[in-house]
């Protein structure tokens, strides 16, 4: 069994279930007896919660909680369990139960100054209701709100459809993309919006026919005898709208087109200015702003059409809008099919343009988004120039890109004997003799310290400072990016470390300051779990380059314990012992790709989804391309929920 | 930890080194004024945002009669104008429990919202209207923009605090409980925005009559799309349906805009400004990516679109609570980081120094604006412009004496010139009460709100 970081709110399921599931499941279309047999297992596990819920979660926050926690005001914190008691798997309460359990496990709650303070096992049992929690989930795939394009997809959608440059949408704001997008619209935005159509219709279109341009050519044609306008004007809004709106427009739909054609004849415009201001009509339309359904469909929980799950896929792996086999098949109703998809997904994973994935997915997973316009210490590391920042972005992406396409296990992200250099990034490495020109390559490795994401460049400069290295932040990102643990954030008040020049410090290593956190019992308990992990790539300098002694000159010490008493001295043995925790990287890749794809946050009956993609992950040998594909082909990727209308309001 | 504005700004300047030129400006009076010179100026309202709040024994004054004539290092820059500055101690912030562990999550958001978001959907944006939109409600149909959203860095901040929507990390102005305004970094953008300048063959870039009606045929398709959406859809296809509508009335707004001015070159109207108003300013992007100037053009676009009567509302968030730095103060170190100085000194320095810096860029645009000569008085006279902070001490999180400077006279309704040293209220008072003095009815106060704060108005 792999090792878990116990975290005071780490919030987990078991390993066991996992284990369990496995057994179940056959093979990765989960379909008939199979089905039956999980559903089964999903009942049983929901009546055991349940029967948990009341016979150990109830007494227990009778015993220990509801004095402060109530309905009865004030109540404290703003916290009231009265509400769980009547449905304790609800999502609304989803954080409540993380941040309790952190609390009574941290011996934060109930507060020393209480009387009743509960035993070491009754914390434990408070604590495991979080693995069961989820059971009481309803089968739900969550909604599919009818999604804005972000300005990425915007600017992709517009140079395939049209041809310009995808920087046309640059005067947009700049905006967060996957989970945590915003999915709003303001007028500041829908001016822009219109701005853009006109700068678009200004590049691909001429104002007469004489010279048309290659736009014109395939999607306008010349200009009617008067008596046919009105009917070619509509061929032209059947075809173009089909591809902006990413499925076929309806009648109505057209009819609207239709009537801003008019509009241009009626205010004496020529056809080609009457069919521009028509398309103009299109590139605001929400139909082509947003991601939206065909049809109307009762209340319930539906599958995608495949237009939308065209859509879906499209902008995940390509950041743009379905390409034509993509919707040829959407058109004829197959994509859903199983091995039709498989093979789509495979397809677009094959395509360059599958990098977008990772400039959307990779490098925000990373926290590498940044590290372009991050600003370092221009005395103290003069290389750390914009060419050497962006070939550090680059090498990353590389890796992730490598492990797509040619489909390997994951755990190369973490262990690989290559990586990919130019002459500028090789001086990082001592390799600048070997590698030369500025085309980044796959280039061998024989140091064993290096390879994988902890020894690349780009991600020790990224959770590093200007001036210097970070084992705490090093630390967050390992147990984050890499593991999925939720380090909680460090309470008020605390100061940072002194610069390592100063006069009370001068003497101590960066390391032995560190450590002075575990003295100190309110930092002690996360630090003592963060730290070592960061220490262990001391030997990395804040732009990663290897150093045996610190800034002092005293020799670095790399060596440390995780919880659970595995040891380290080097890089090398940290990486091998995280390699080793395949289940808890693997689930976080598949956490993070599933709440970016589906753009919002995983909770309620999504960690039970997560738990049936381990099992496909798992058997699959934890290869990349299946990993993704598990992603997409899941329950809430390819379903949506309608809510009820409500009359009440 | 990104420092983009540097690269972002070099981009947006490249090759603009020039001024920018106004269309038809000259001519502009005030949009509802029916006739005669008589007419009153508006009053405008401004705020302006730095994150992780302030060296408190260098900001506030060390009594009332002290703050003319010997005030905290802080307020160097204003020196000049103090007379039309007030300040008052004693304004708490919105207190964050349950969301303890999300300090700056909340700094920009709770600012004009004077709320917390809704516990219950955390992860989505889910606060109340801003300050600002409120009072663009009321006044923005006077004018070509309803209100103006400024920003220096890029809004795109992603760090998870409590499970809080990342937006609430970098937006101040939310237009209804769940629609977020994005603010405005380019400002080549912001002075094509406010003046809708022609392109090169003479049409205009957009918003022509013609759009204007091509976008109600486009709404009236979308209300078909409406109806076979779910509810949740729905909400969301409406904040496309305000956004489409709220075009359309900026359109009518320019097209009066410009009938009024030709009317005015004929010699037909009247609705003139006084003789004696000042010209509008000039603007001229500079070729450099300091900070300061930077800021100090966002501060003239402010001006100018005060001053043409473009908008009546503005935000400026001078900087947002993440990695930022100050290289042009000579040091790398990250705005945050040193505000947990736990009272080292050379970490209290620096912050000092950001602090000066920012109400420097504040002084900048409110001095220009007290030098503009309007009506019967100065620019400024005719506004009431707000800097402050979310936090009072960014090292220790505190929120109790939030640090605010008002600058102007909100058209006589603000008492100025004067420090309150123990002024009792919270930042939802404040709020209501600015609205108050700008003329804006309320059916029910900001936030937390539960009076007026009239201590600082002039009729007390």
């Amino acid at each position: 069994m792999t090792l878990r970081v116990n975290f005071p709110n780490v919030c987990r399921q078991s390993i066991t279930t996992v284990i369990f599931i496995c057994g179940v499941i056959g093979s990765w279309a989960i379909t008939g007896a199979n089905e039956k047999k999980i559903e089964a297992e999903f009942a049983q596990q929901k009546a055991d919660a349940e029967k948990y819920f009341q016979k150990k979660v109830v007494p227990f926050l009778k015993t220990y909680c509801l004095r402060c926690h109530q309905n009865r005001r004030p109540t404290r914190a703003g916290v009231n369990f009265n509400p769980t008691f009547k449905a304790p798997g609800h999502a609304a309460f989803s954080e409540l139960w993380k941040k309790a359990v952190a609390r009574v496990d941290a011996h934060d709650m109930p507060p020393d100054s209480s009387k009743k303070q509960p035993t070491a096992e009754e914390r434990k049992i408070f604590s495991s209701w979080l693995g069961k929690v989820k059971y009481l989930s309803k089968k739900d795939p969550g909604e599919f709100v009818i999604r804005r394009l972000t300005k990425t997809e915007y600017g992709n959608t517009l140079q395939d459809l049209f041809g310009v440059e995808s920087s046309i949408v640059d005067s947009l704001p700049d905006e967060v993309s996957g989970e945590g997008f915003l999915n709003s619209l303001s007028p500041l935005q829908m001016e822009q919006y219109l701005a853009i159509a006109e700068k678009v219709l200004d590049k691909v279109l001429s104002s007469t026919d004489s010279k048309p341009t290659p736009f014109q050519k395939k999607w306008v044609g010349e200009s009617p005898p008067e008596a046919d306008a009105r009917k070619a004007a509509q061929t032209i809004a059947k075809s173009l709208a089909h591809q902006a709106y990413r499925r076929p427009p309806t009648e109505k739909e057209l009819e609207v087109l239709l009537q801003v054609f008019d509009l241009g004849r009626q205010k004496k415009l020529n056809y080609l200015a009457s069919v521009r201001l028509m398309l103009k009509a299109i590139l605001v339309s929400p139909q082509f702003l947003f991601i939206t359904p065909a049809e109307e469909a009762e209340a319930g929980i539906v599958p995608l059409d495949d237009h939308q799950l065209a859509s879906r896929l499209s902008y995940l792996l390509w950041g743009s809008m379905p390409d034509e086999e993509l919707m040829k098949l959407a058109d004829r109703g197959k994509l859903h099919e199983a091995e039709t998809l498989k093979a789509q997904v495979k397809r677009l994973l094959m395509h360059p343009r599958s990098r977008a994935l990772f400039d959307g997915f990779g490098a925000q997973w990373l926290g590498i988004g940044d590290l372009e316009n991050k600003v370092f210490d221009s005395k103290k590391f003069p290389q750390m120039t914009r060419e050497m920042r962006s070939a550090m972005v680059d090498e990353v992406r590389l890796l992730f890109e490598n492990v797509v396409r040619e489909n390997r296990n994951v755990m190369d992200l973490i262990e690989s004997d290559y990586t990919f250099l130019n002459q500028t990034l090789a001086s990082i490495y001592d390799l600048e003799d070997e590698v030369k020109g500025p085309q980044m390559r796959k280039v061998k490795l024989t140091d064993t310290n290096r390879g994988g994401l902890l020894g690349l460049p780009g991600i020790l400069a990224a959770t590093s400072f200007p001036n210097r290295t970070s084992p705490v932040i090093r630390g967050v990102w390992v147990l984050e990016r890499v593991l999925g643990d939720n380090v909680p954030s460090a309470p008020p008040d605390v100061p940072e470390l002194e610069p390592q020049s100063e006069k009370s410090t001068e003497a101590l290593t960066l390391r032995e300051r560190t450590e002075r956190h575990t003295s100190d019992p309110v930092c002690a308990n996360c630090h003592r779990i963060l730290d070592p992990i960061g220490f262990g790539l001391e030997n990395f300098d804040a732009i990663g380059r290897w150093r045996d002694k610190d800034d002092n000159g005293k020799a670095i010490d790399a060596t440390g314990e995780l919880p659970g008493g595995k040891r380290f001295s080097n890089p090398r043995d940290l990486k091998s012992i995280i390699a080793g925790r395949v289940d808890a990287f693997s689930r976080n890749i598949v956490e993070r790709l599933l709440a970016y794809a589906l753009c919002r946050k995983l909770e309620g009956y999504d960690e039970i989804v997560v738990d049936r993609l381990m099992v496909e992950v798992a058997r699959n040998e934890y290869r990349m391309q299946e990993l993704i594909l598990s992603v997409v082909t899941s329950y809430p990727f390819t379903h949506r929920r309608i809510p009820k209308e409500r009359n009440s309001k | 930890m990104s420092n983009g504005i540097l690269m972002d700004r070099r981009t947006c300047l490249k090759g603009l080194g020039a001024s920018l030129a106004l269309p038809l400006l000259d001519t502009m009076g005030w949009a509802e004024a029916v006739s005669g010179k008589a007419s009153k100026p508006p009053v405008r309202l401004g705020f302006m945002y730095m994150p992780h709040g302030v060296i408190m024994d260098q900001f506030w004054p060390k009594d009332a009669e002290s703050f003319l004539k010997s005030p905290p290092p802080a307020l160097d820059s204003l020196r000049p104008i103090l007379e039309q500055c007030l300040l008052m101690k004693g304004i708490s912030g919105v207190p964050i429990s349950p969301y303890n562990g999300a300090p700056h999550a909340l700094e920009l958001s709770t600012w004009l919202t004077a709320t917390l978001p809704d516990p219950a959907k955390r992860s989505e944006v889910n606060i109340s209207i801003s300050a600002d939109q409120i009072a663009a409600n009321h006044v923005g149909a006077f004018t070509t923009l309803p209100s103006l959203e400024l920003a220096t860095m890029p809004q795109t901040w992603k760090e998870n605090q409590e499970g809080l929507n990342e937006a609430y990390y970098s937006h101040c102005s939310f237009r209804s409980p769940t629609q977020v305004v994005p603010a405005e970094i380019n400002p080549r953008n912001v002075f094509n925005r406010l003046f809708n300048t022609k392109k090169k063959d003479g049409k205009t870039a957009g918003l022509s009559s013609l759009d204007r009606s091509m976008l109600d045929i486009v709404l009236g398709g979308a209300k078909d799309l409406r109806k076979k959406l779910s509810p949740t859809d729905k909400r969301k296809l409406d904040e496309y349906l305000d956004s489409v509508r709220s075009v359309e009335r900026r359109i009518a707004a320019i097209e009066y805009r410009q009938k009024e001015a030709a009317l005015e070159k004929a010699g037909v109207s009247s609705s003139k400004r006084n003789d004696s108003d000042s010209p509008p300013i000039e603007i001229k992007i500079p070729e450099g990516d300091k900070r300061s100037e930077y800021m100090q053009v966002m501060c003239d676009l402010n001006i100018l679109a005060f001053q043409t009567d473009t908008t009546r509302v503005s935000t400026y968030i001078g900087s947002t609570p993440n990695g930022v730095s100050y290289p042009e103060l000579g040091f790398s170190n990250q705005h945050h980081s040193q505000t947990h100085h736990n009272g080292n000194k050379e970490k209290v320095d620096k912050v000092a120094k950001i602090t000066a810096f920012n109400i420097e860029q504040f002084a900048y645009m409110v001095k220009k604006m007290h030098n503009l000569k309007e009506g019967d008085g100065t620019l400024l006279d005719n506004c009431i412009m707000m800097w402050g902070s979310g936090l009072e001490d960014g090292n220790k999180h505190t929120r109790k004496n939030l640090p605010f400077i008002i600058a102007g006279k909100g058209g006589g309704s603000l008492n100025t010139g004067r420090f309150l040293p123990d002024v009792k209220g919270n930042q939802g008072d404040l709020l209501t009460t600015l609205l108050a003095c700008m003329g804006v009815p309320l059916d029910r106060p900001v936030g937390i709100a539960t009076k007026q704060i009239k201590e600082i108005t002039k009729s007390v």
